[in-house]
């Protein structure tokens, strides 16, 4: 898919649809019950969506650069953060492809240490 | 008549909340953005809102992308805080103005904007952490009534940042009609620049934050041309939020008074403001 805007995706038809199922796997994690079912069996929750072996892997790998580009929204994949915790700062750094030190200093201005 | 008292903007960045459930307001990270929203709350003391129409978006917690609304109105008694899947936040539930949403629906539907009407929902941070920057976090009861307005900024077609100017401008004389001797504030909320999606993730652009802090005042029309594209291009994959602050704008007079305006970033990965305006003429 072609960005419009470089580096940057927009959360349009095509890849809303693309993600739907992604995404929604992720939202039904708001809910408690769901919470536990996905820390007992991956694997068990994540077919009860529908995903595909590829975007079963992204998310078993916790790949946030290749859940996005398979139309996940980090507002709902941010939620498997609640299960196996990576904050805002490292699903981006990830994403840009840089160390999350790297991507403090580089992206948001911060010194090394002063991490959130 | 109720009364407007002003036009509120506000970032709902997360991560204030978090920092604020934590104590970390003091901390190296986080100090100087809570150094600046004293003034916010003290104009907010002083001039006493009954009611806080709040315009904000959801971030996938109340709606799923099986059903968006591009713009949804509330008229609900009570909205308890949601638990976005951290568990629920030690927050107290917000007492909702319905009668006011339901005379802002109708006057809404009359003037040719259709939202959806909204009787029963839980909320997210978008409406939490302003709520907490400007009143404080009650431990029992907030001090105002809400009435929530949702935007659609995340699936796109997301409205266009004209169409948000106007909705404002009917909710001005829906609140200026409504039977009653409450004070109001319409609170804008989101942003500013920051992006959380994609290769460019960390974009945030505190020149151009700094000029719609700026232009939000004095040159709103400018910033109700933008297309939606330009506010991605200039504020980042989620900077479409700050279109929410045009409603705000858009209720309020031409001619406004900046009571107070803050900027720092970055709070998490986003530029993070507060400003308050109010009518020149009151
Ligand atoms: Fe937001």
């Amino acid at each position: 898919m072609e960005d419009r805007i470089p580096e940057t995706p927009l959360f349009d038809r095509s890849r809303q649809l693309r993600g739907y199922r992604l995404n929604k796997m992720a939202m039904g994690l708001v809910d408690p019950a769901n919470r536990e079912a996905f820390r007992q069996d991956e694997e068990a929750y994540l077919d009860r969506f529908g995903l595909s072996a590829e975007e079963k892997r992204a998310v078993m790998a916790r790949n946030w650069q290749e859940m996005v580009r398979l139309g996940g929204n980090v507002f709902y994949i941010l939620k498997i953060s609640a299960i196996s915790p990576a904050r805002m700062t490292e699903i981006g750094a990830h994403q840009a492809g840089m160390d999350h030190d790297t991507f403090l200093r580089e992206r948001l201005g911060k010194k090394p240490a002063g991490s959130q | 008549m109720a009364k407007l008292i002003g036009g509120l903007g506000s970032s709902h960045v997360p991560s204030i909340g978090a920092a604020m459930d934590k104590g970390l307001t003091q901390t190296e990270d986080w100090k100087p953005f809570f150094d600046g929203i004293g003034p916010g709350r003290d104009w907010v003391a002083a001039n006493r809102p009954d009611v806080a129409v709040v315009v904000f978006n959801d971030h996938g917690n109340s709606f799923f992308l099986d059903k968006v609304p591009t713009f949804a109105i509330g008229c609900a008694e009570r909205y308890d805080p949601i638990d976005e899947g951290w568990g629920p936040r030690a927050i107290p539930s917000f007492e909702g103005h319905a009668e006011l949403g339901w005379h802002i629906i109708d006057r809404m539907v009359e003037n040719r904007f259709d939202p959806m009407i909204v009787q029963e929902i839980e909320v997210d941070h978008g409406i939490q952490v302003p709520m907490e920057l400007f009143f404080g976090k009650p431990d029992k009861a907030w001090p105002v009534r809400v009435v929530p307005v949702f935007v659609n900024v995340i699936q796109y077609p997301i409205p266009l940042p004209s169409r948000c100017y106007e909705l404002g401008q009917v909710l001005r004389r829906a609140i200026e009609s409504f039977p009653g001797d409450e004070r109001v504030v319409v609170i804008g909320t989101g942003g500013l620049s920051h992006q959380l999606q994609g290769a460019r993730a960390g974009f945030t652009n505190p020149e151009a934050d700094r000029e719609f802090l700026r232009d939000i005042a004095s040159n709103p029309g400018r910033l109700a041309a933008l297309s939606r594209e330009d506010y991605v291009r200039l504020f980042g994959s989620e900077g479409a939020e700050l279109m929410m602050w045009l409603v705000m704008r858009g209720a309020m007079d031409p001619d406004v008074v900046v009571k107070h305006s803050h900027y720092f970033v970055p709070a998490s990965m986003t530029g993070a403001g507060m400003l308050v305006l109010e009518n020149r003429v009151a």
